[in-house]
């Protein structure tokens, strides 16, 4: 192995963590979204005179 | 009724969001650009260790710049969630919940990584990938204490319960972040003690001096990941928020 694949490795843990973390909350910031699109049709049919 | 309730929140809701996006751009690209600079500082910039001579062991030094800079987040980040959980439970107010559960699931994403790369370190420096050694024991149950938190907050369905046991327990766990500070300095460990008064170096193995140049990036990162953990915080925060309005607005369309 060479000199510097601990360091390499450290590091890519430490960056794939943080970007895992960051993709997780943008995953939950779509899925809200959706919600949140759901929720607006559900106020705009309830609106609606019949 | 509720339609009004509904479309009163999704406008607060985007009102808010609209004015907090300069913040949150703001943050971001601030945090983007210290986290690249405290890269490169810790990787070119800082120079080698001294007294290090075996290059693996040299190269393995660089790892101490993030592995302190997401040790000191962890900290920071445990420490902010009991101070929080303290104000919940004095003022029962939402946000303070808000806050404990968004700075938990930051810090341990973090401590996570203070470990693993401390393990990658220990392996050049020490020979082994782990020891039992009093500082990787007590960071180990801090670690599986906050694990906890995500699983007890998990385990309680009944919100109210879940943020008045959560506060107590992120309270009760916190004592573990100045317990794992000082575990370097109370006992005889082979951790180093670099940020210390007549630090520990006879008995640590990998200690090494402290020159200007590394004190200037230890700092450096330590800045960096302050600043990375509140724009964190910051967008961490605004999702459970709106998390937690779209889940009233689901109960009212549910039962009214």
């Amino acid at each position: 192995m060479g000199d510097t694949v601990y360091l390499a490795a450290a590091y890519g843990v430490f960056w794939l963590v943080s970007f895992i973390f960051i993709y997780s909350l943008v995953g939950r910031q779509r899925s809200l979204q959706k919600d949140v699109e759901l929720l607006e049709q559900l106020a705009q049919d309830e609106a609606r005179p019949e | 009724m509720a339609s009004k309730a509904v479309l009163s929140q999704q406008e607060k809701s985007t009102a808010s969001a609209a004015s907090g996006l300069s913040w949150g751009a703001v943050l971001t690209v601030t945090s983007g650009i210290l986290m690249l600079a405290a890269l490169y500082m810790a990787l070119i910039w800082a120079p080698d260790a001294t007294n290090l001579t075996a290059p693996a062991e040299r190269y393995a030094q660089r790892i101490f710049y993030f592995h302190v800079g997401s040790a000191w987040l962890g900290f920071l980040a445990f420490i902010v969630a009991a101070v929080a959980s303290i104000l919940y439970l004095v003022t029962r107010r939402d946000k303070w919940d808000i806050w404990a559960l968004s700075s938990v699931e930051i810090g341990l994403a973090f401590f996570t990584t203070v470990i693993i790369s401390g393990s990658i370190w220990a392996k050049p420096t020490w020979n082994v990938w782990w020891t039992w050694d009093p500082r990787l024991t007590i960071s180990t149950i801090c670690w599986l204490l906050y694990v906890g938190y995500l699983m007890l907050r998990g385990a309680i369905d009944n919100p109210d319960r879940q943020a008045r046991f959560g506060a107590v327990y992120a309270l009760l766990a916190g004592f573990s972040v100045p317990l794992n500070w000082m575990a370097i300095r109370w006992w005889r460990t082979i951790h180093p003690a670099v940020i210390a008064p007549g630090n520990n170096a006879d008995e640590s193995m990998g200690s090494f001096g402290m020159s200007a140049n590394i004190q200037t990036t230890l700092l450096f990162c330590v800045i960096a990941f302050t600043v990375f953990y509140i724009t964190l915080m910051y967008h961490r925060i605004n999702l459970e928020q709106l998390q937690r309005r779209v889940d009233t607005l689901k109960q009212r369309l549910l039962y009214r």
